[in-house]
């Protein structure tokens, strides 16, 4: 069977990885509507994601639901790619846009989640 | 009662692209679209083509495409059908030889790379090669495939990109994969672990809706991905 160019891979890994992110990301999905909506005073400010992003335990939930989800999202883009782009070169081209998006992405979100420190004034107030 | 049928026709050899004619044909609830196409057939236009052989079913050869849905003409009964006017079109995706006859060379060819034949390298039994009655529960569903294309035809994946092998040759895949007298099942499965093998399936059901033996074409597909996953190759 002709196997084109970028995914000559049969998908096998991408299938199963997008099950079992899928399966990590309800849970994680379920913890994350359990505590923004269902505990607490329901009310969601500055104060509250700040006391919650102090706990590495919290830093590490989020760094494992953005990579799920980036995973996720991408899997299922792959698919769509490789289902609709027949010609190699637009192939590539798109393929490259997806993963350069996703690794932007990631570092974007990463970036954010790992330096976030509490109890920075971004805007002093003037004196 | 009179029902009036539009059909799609197209010659190759006068028409440009294909054209919708319209026939009225008396009949009965109980007849069969297949009934109502040979009449037309026999006493309106005889030049309106398409394939039919045993007219029950189980050759697989009327498969078309009624009011928008894929199965066998000759299992579908006007009185099933919604009132109004009744569209049969060839099945979809299939390059058109005539009217309602499509070019189904490629979906065969796709079919026998999947090997659809029992392969046995053991020594020959004195006798026959034995199944249980709980392994043959496993694979009898797929065994009642009849290859009316219906199925692959009616799969968005297989529109998308007709490399995909298709519901049916995967179907038949499962089949053998799952024979306890087979032993080729790894080159089968390495045959159907392709982009354009199982993982094309996105679990649509189309298939399902289409297969006028109501074989779980899908979950068949969802069984030989699971294997992929399990077996080591």
């Amino acid at each position: 069977m002709n196997t084109k160019l970028v995914t000559g891979d049969s998908g096998v890994k991408r299938w199963f990885y997008q099950r079992l992110t899928g399966i990590f990301l309800a849970v994680l999905l379920i913890v994350h509507f359990a505590v923004m909506h269902f505990t607490g005073t329901g009310e969601t400010n500055y104060q509250i994601v700040e006391a919650r992003l102090a706990s590495p335990l919290w830093k590490t939930f989020d760094l494992a639901f953005l990579a799920f989800a980036l995973y996720h999202g991408m899997a299922g883009l792959w698919v769509v790619i490789d289902d609709y782009v027949h010609r190699d070169g637009w192939r590539l081209l798109i393929y490259s846009a997806a993963v350069l998006a996703a690794v932007l992405f990631f570092t974007l979100g990463a970036v954010t989640i790992i330096t976030f420190r509490p109890h920075i004034v971004w805007f002093p107030p003037k004196v | 009662m009179k029902v009036t049928f539009k059909i799609q026709k197209f010659n190759p050899e006068n028409d440009t692209k294909p054209y919708m004619k319209e026939y009225t044909v008396a009949t009965h609830p109980n007849a069969a679209v297949l009934d109502c196409l040979n009449d037309i057939r026999w006493h309106q236009d005889e030049t309106l083509s398409f394939r039919r052989s045993c007219g029950h079913a189980i050759c697989g050869s009327c498969a078309m495409n009624v009011n928008g849905k894929n199965g066998l003409a000759c299992q579908t009964l006007i009185k099933d059908l919604k009132q109004g006017v009744i569209t049969v079109r060839p099945l979809p995706s299939f390059p058109i030889i005539k009217d309602l006859v499509v070019d189904l060379d490629k979906f065969y060819a796709k079919f026998s790379k999947v090997i659809p034949y029992l392969n046995n390298d053991g020594p020959v039994p004195e006798k026959e090669r034995i199944q249980l009655p709980e392994q043959q529960k496993i694979i009898e569903e797929s065994t009642t495939c009849i290859l009316c294309a219906s199925c692959t035809s009616s799969c968005p994946s297989f529109w998308a990109d007709d490399d995909y092998l298709g519901p049916a040759a995967l179907v038949k895949a499962f089949r053998y994969v799952f024979d306890t007298r087979d032993t080729t099942a790894e080159k089968r499965l390495k045959m159907v672990n392709d982009k354009n093998g199982v993982f094309r399936c996105h679990t649509i059901f189309n298939c399902n809706e289409a297969c006028p033996k109501d074989i779980n074409i899908t979950g068949h597909i969802a069984e030989l991905k699971l294997a992929l996953v399990t077996t080591k190759m």
